[in-house]
């Protein structure tokens, strides 16, 4: 008796806890809803009152959006041009730097392990700054060049200290195996140590390339007509006259459609990547 | 060639570190540089040497100080509101036995997106007047119209709202991993001694928990500190300077008034600001550890 009532009043308690979690699950998920709906509108359907659920789709706004005057598939190869240069530049500079910053004796390896730390700090703001003044007066505004160089300060320190905590986490053996056996440490570092942070650096390049596509300070100052990322391309639909809310709608989740694809597939790397960056203290995101 | 330990270690760190010293260090010791200087891209034939001229003026300027006073509110309640939020729906996600994926699915969704497109989107089919669908459900449930991005204190606090958002996940999915990793023991046995579910959280589960609240508060203000493209995107700093954050107004005073010298002034002081904020919860972190 006394059994089937606590247990009514847990089942009671466990709806409540769900409704109350359901309603913040529905808040994060509705404005991305919300979008997808307004983008098969049309733009005389979006400015309905009240704003109408039932009406016929139309994939007008994705077509014009990615085909039509002002196109934002430019800036989508822009994106990709940047985010991977970015990334594969980061990694090939981050890599044997994490090695040494995990394994290896090193002269002053605290002190320099810090200033890496500290470089992540930076208010992007007082970079933009400088910056400005700098590409302007080498030729470098609104050029790949220097846009991946500018996306190496947040990229970089970011990288080399997620991917010193994998290495930590490779066992000491393996190395002294592979020393045992003649191997040089190049050779070490490449054919023992790469393989096993392989995970490391997946989560890394996740990382690193998210953040590069989704930049916009950077992109939309130093930037121009012919480097243009997509983050800066929303505002082909935004001006003083009008917003065309079902096309921005319909570019900005065409836009960030890989971002979320890669969101959901790499989300349990992802976390661990977020929670590995508490621990050490870094991370953009 | 890569004889001693030292030498090759010395070879793995040098690229990183060059480059890191190219392009970081010396663009912040040119920042510095400039903020001692006048450079007025719309007036290049003043440009010199100011001395504290920039800092003289910084400490007289009301738009500043109002700056000032925004960044400490944006900060301070963005960061409460995503602990407080992340936190409560943690522990309560913790106690449903079945479909945690789901949350974990849905709270990577906010933190995947460009900031800008997020400030895009509250600003125009969430919040706009008329046609938002904020103003929609405000206007059925009776609570009358807002002008929320067009008025200074509703601005301000959808601003908030929408860093909120979009990094409340972030402080969810790391503290509920760091939850899930708490050994179950600990809560059985305070079980069996009648802890109430408040005390427990207040004597077993808060201090196991402390560091990643810590560095969720941590990396949290890094971030909200310099928040740049949601706030643009959402209200570009207005109406007049009701959202202007003092990144903002250092954006704003370089790239739009041109007046890099008195722009590189205030971004030093968001920098001095970030380096304090994060050497004193840094601090805090280390004094509860013992």
């Amino acid at each position: 008796m006394a059994r089937s009532a606590s247990k009514a009043a847990a089942a009671r308690r466990n709806g409540f806890l769900i409704a109350a979690a359901s309603l913040l699950l529905l808040i994060w998920v509705f404005p991305l809803i919300w979008a997808v709906i307004v983008s098969l509108k049309s733009e005389s359907e979006v400015l309905a009152y009240p704003p109408r659920v039932i009406f016929e789709p139309t994939f007008q706004n994705y077509s014009d959006a990615l085909f039509g005057g002002v196109s934002i598939l430019p800036s989508l190869v822009t994106s990709l041009i940047v985010s991977t240069s970015t990334t594969i530049l980061t990694i090939i500079i981050a890599v044997p730097a994490a090695y040494a910053f995990a394994r290896l004796r090193l002269r002053g390896k605290k002190w320099l392990g810090f200033y890496t730390l500290a470089t992540q700090m930076v208010p992007p703001v007082g970079l933009v700054i400088p910056y400005f003044l700098i590409l302007n007066k080498i030729g470098w505004l609104d050029t790949f060049q220097g846009m991946v160089t500018v996306y190496l300060t947040f990229s970089l320190p970011f990288a080399i200290w997620l991917l010193v905590s994998y290495m930590e986490d490779i066992p000491r053996e393996m190395e002294e195996a592979a020393f045992l056996d003649k191997a040089n440490r190049f050779q070490t570092l490449w054919h023992i140590i790469l393989p096993q942070v392989r995970g490391g650096i997946a989560v890394t390049v996740i990382f690193i390339f998210l953040n590069a596509w989704n930049e916009f300070l950077f992109a939309v100052q130093l930037g121009g007509n012919t480097v243009r990322p997509v983050t800066v391309a929303m505002f082909n639909f935004v001006s003083v006259e009008q917003t065309l809310w079902a096309k921005l709608s319909a570019a900005a989740l065409v836009a960030m459609l890989p971002m979320i694809i890669i969101g959901i597939a790499a989300q349990k790397q992802i976390v661990k990547g977020l929670t590995v960056g508490a621990v050490k203290g870094g991370g953009r995101l | 060639m890569f004889a001693t330990e030292r030498n090759f270690a010395l070879l793995m760190v040098a690229p990183g570190l060059l480059v890191l010293l190219l392009t970081t260090t010396f663009p912040l010791v040119f920042l510095l540089w400039n903020s001692f200087h006048t450079v007025n891209l719309a007036m290049p034939f003043l440009d010199g040497f100011a001395g504290l001229d920039n800092y003289a003026r910084m400490m007289a300027d009301s738009r500043f100080w109002h700056a000032l006073q925004l960044t400490a509110i944006y900060t301070f309640s963005s960061v409460a509101l995503q602990l407080f939020i992340g936190l409560g729906l943690a522990l309560l996600v913790m106690q449903i036995s079945a479909g945690q994926w789901l949350f974990r699915i849905v709270a990577i969704l906010p933190i995947v997106l460009a900031p800008v497109v997020v400030g895009l989107f509250w600003r125009t089919i969430m919040l706009a007047p008329e046609f938002g669908i904020i103003d929609f459900i405000f206007r059925i449930l009776g609570l009358g119209q807002v002008n929320w991005l067009g008025s200074p204190t509703p601005a301000l606090i959808s601003v908030i709202i929408i860093h909120t958002w979009q990094w409340t996940p972030f402080a969810f999915l790391v503290l509920l991993a760091s939850l899930a990793a708490l050994p179950p023991e600990v809560f059985e046995a305070a079980k069996i001694d009648k802890a109430g579910a408040f005390q427990r959280f207040r004597y077993i589960t808060l201090p196991l928990i402390r560091p990643a609240v810590v560095i969720v508060v941590i990396m949290r203000s890094m971030i909200a500190l310099s928040a740049f493209a949601a706030i643009f995107a959402a209200t570009g700093g207005g109406p007049g300077t009701a959202t202007e954050i003092l990144n903002l107004y250092a954006y704003k005073t370089s790239f739009v008034e041109l007046n890099f010298g008195y722009g590189s002034a205030l971004a030093v002081s968001l920098l001095v600001i970030t380096i304090c904020v994060s050497g004193l919860l840094f601090r805090l972190r280390t004094a509860h550890r013992g």
